[in-house]
């Protein structure tokens, strides 16, 4: 029997997951305008950054997080200016940008390969277990659901109040508008490329001390998380918050119908694949906009 | 070589004088393998089999492109790359039908004329190869008909081929279609030349690799296509070997996808159009334009030298 509460915490677990990985896979995708496939990347570099400092430095966990962060951002940053920007400012087509992403992603992830090595690594720190009547939780989860939560409200009010907000949401309506508005568009976009880095960083950490790490651990959730950014609307933050646990909520309720049909939960990651061919069918602009 | 030869092909085709931007050549390539390992134990000709994996490959393109092919290249490019990694999930969860993880072995098709490995090798070889030239007639052809200018008008400017009231959601169908024809083929031929598959051999690397060809080489091309092949190809060869003979400090297999993924960055930074840059697609047409043109002016001259 399945207990359906814990169904719907798992799926708040994945769902907050996916809200952070994605949010800066959105953010930038609708600011560049192309998807940005070394995302990926950007979350494994994340999830063994974390790994190094927790378990070789001996480094607290909030601080790793900090530091993965940062180091991600810059990364990210640095991607753009030295590869991205370039080849905007070259009128590169759609597809060669999302060659060079494919290409940095493979860059980054055989380097993480050569570094870290291909066995799978797992986080030793042991985390408290919750019991609330039948349904258990770890205390990572409680943080990585309070973490999605303060970046909610975080983001919220920095594109509603803050001028670099502000000039997110300009350009990514309108960049031409934005730029005669005399915002610096470049230095925004780079703003956003160093958040959405650093995001997917700290979602790696997460997913990398709930489950094992390896070099394919980003591009494992890409699929889910590209998923819930086009259900939400690309680049749009709001449309990503339902779309993340929409797709959540999905996967984990797949997974109990997979086992009850008796197939195998390899399937896991078709749900994700459903959910975007019927987006892509039905409502190709995402929920988000009107 | 010629097996990734063939898909490179295919990717020329459908990236390249189409301009659709195909990240699941695998899903393809995976399907032709499949269909012509489990049509082959069934006891029929290879060659009919061949042809099976690749119409089922065409098939599979056809509905996969679908949803995508209305919308923006990104989203092509998000869905094919999805189904590649769904498909390759659905055959290690399908044991029943595919074994799985452990993979089919493929039975020897030409167990009939060639007993011995270099026989067979032999054949193998002039199978792949025939299979590559009727692929490279096909399209050199296909490029230079009429076809193959709606097709390059698509890439350019979709927007003024549908003015001249041709459908590009039709022809954009029919070459994903074709493409996946073509990569279901090789697929085939890759599993009757590795006698053996698993799902392990179609990671999203294979379409990587197919990518750099084509643009290593240069995408509207066919004859870049051939020649990006052969230098990733030797690439690749080249690491295996130094696997075997040099101590490096890194391993060369993760060298080599670091170097690839260089590249390609750098290709596209500094040299967007590959390396048969000065060589640009020549066709009957554009051939006959020139002649036109060619005549053209001669008889503006003409007509100048009379006024």
């Amino acid at each position: 029997m399945v207990d359906l509460s814990q169904v719907f915490l798992n799926s708040l677990v994945t769902g907050s997951l996916y809200l952070l990985a994605g949010t800066g896979l959105t953010l930038t995708y609708g600011l560049s305008r192309f998807p940005n496939f070394a995302y990926a990347e950007f979350i494994t570099l994340g999830g063994f950054i974390g790994y190094v400092l927790v378990e070789q430095k001996n480094v607290p966990f909030l601080l790793a997080f900090l530091v993965a962060f940062i180091v991600a951002g810059l990364i990210g940053a640095l991607a753009y200016g030295l590869i991205f920007q370039p080849l905007t400012k070259r009128k590169a087509s759609l597809i060669h940008l999302m060659v060079a992403s494919i290409g940095l992603g493979y860059f980054l992830r055989y380097s993480i390969g050569e570094i870290w090595g291909w066995s799978a690594l797992s986080f030793t720190v042991s985390w408290p277990l919750y019991d609330v009547n039948t349904v258990r939780i770890t205390g990572l989860w409680l943080w990585l659901i309070f973490t999605a939560i303060i970046l909610g409200l975080a983001l919220h009010a920095c594109l509603i109040g803050t001028k670099v907000g502000k000039a997110i949401r300009g350009i990514a309506t309108n960049p031409e508008l934005a730029l005669v508005s005399g915002v610096n568009v470049e230095r925004v976009i780079f703003f956003t490329w160093f958040i959405g880095a650093g995001l997917a960083a700290a979602a790696g950490i997460f997913r990398g001390a709930d489950a094992r790490l390896t070099p394919m651990l980003g591009w494992d959730i890409l699929l889910p998380i590209f998923a819930a950014s086009v259900l939400g609307g690309i680049g749009n933050f709001y449309g990503l918050i339902i779309a993340a646990y929409i797709l959540g909520l999905a996967e984990n309720f797949g997974v109990v119908f997979l086992t009850a049909v008796g197939l195998s939960t390899e399937y896991r990651m078709a749900i994700a694949f459903l959910v975007l061919i019927m987006v892509l069918i039905i409502k190709p602009q995402g929920l988000g906009k009107k | 070589m010629g097996i990734f030869a063939i898909l490179a092909l295919s990717l020329s085709l459908e990236y390249g004088f189409t301009g659709l931007g195909n990240f699941g050549k695998v899903a393809f390539f995976l399907i032709g393998a499949y269909t012509y390992a489990l049509s082959v134990e069934t006891g029929l000709a290879f060659y009919f089999c061949l042809l099976f994996a690749g119409f089922l490959a065409s098939l599979g393109g056809f509905l996969v492109s679908l949803p995508a092919l209305r919308l923006r290249e990104d989203y092509l490019a998000i869905v094919t790359l999805s189904f590649g990694e769904v498909l390759r999930i659905i055959v290690k969860a399908e044991h029943g039908l595919t074994q799985g993880v452990w993979g089919i072995t493929v039975p020897n098709a030409f167990a009939g004329f060639s007993s011995t490995p270099r026989l067979l090798l032999g054949a193998n070889f002039i199978l792949v190869f025939l299979v590559l030239l009727l692929c490279f007639l096909f399209l050199q052809l296909t490029v230079n008909t009429p076809y193959g200018r709606v097709l390059r008008g698509i890439r350019e400017d979709d927007l003024a081929v549908e003015a001249l009231g041709k459908s590009k959601l039709k022809y954009k169908a029919q070459v994903f279609m074709l493409g996946s024809f073509m990569a279901g083929l090789s697929g085939g031929l890759f599993a009757q030349y590795m006698r053996f598959i698993d799902p392990y051999m179609f990671l999203p690397n294979v379409t990587f690799l197919v990518w750099i060809m084509v643009i290593l080489g240069g995408p509207a091309n066919i004859k870049g296509a051939l020649l990006g092949s052969f230098l990733v190809e030797l690439l690749n060869r080249g690491t295996r070997i130094a696997k075997d003979y040099l101590i490096l400090p890194i391993d060369p297999n993760n060298l080599q996808y670091v170097l690839f993924g260089l590249m390609v960055i750098l290709i596209l930074l500094y040299r967007p159009q590959g390396i048969l840059k000065e060589t640009p697609v020549k066709t009957k047409a554009g051939d006959k334009i020139k002649e036109l043109l060619g005549s053209e002016s001669e008889k503006q001259e003409e007509l100048g030298v009379r006024s």
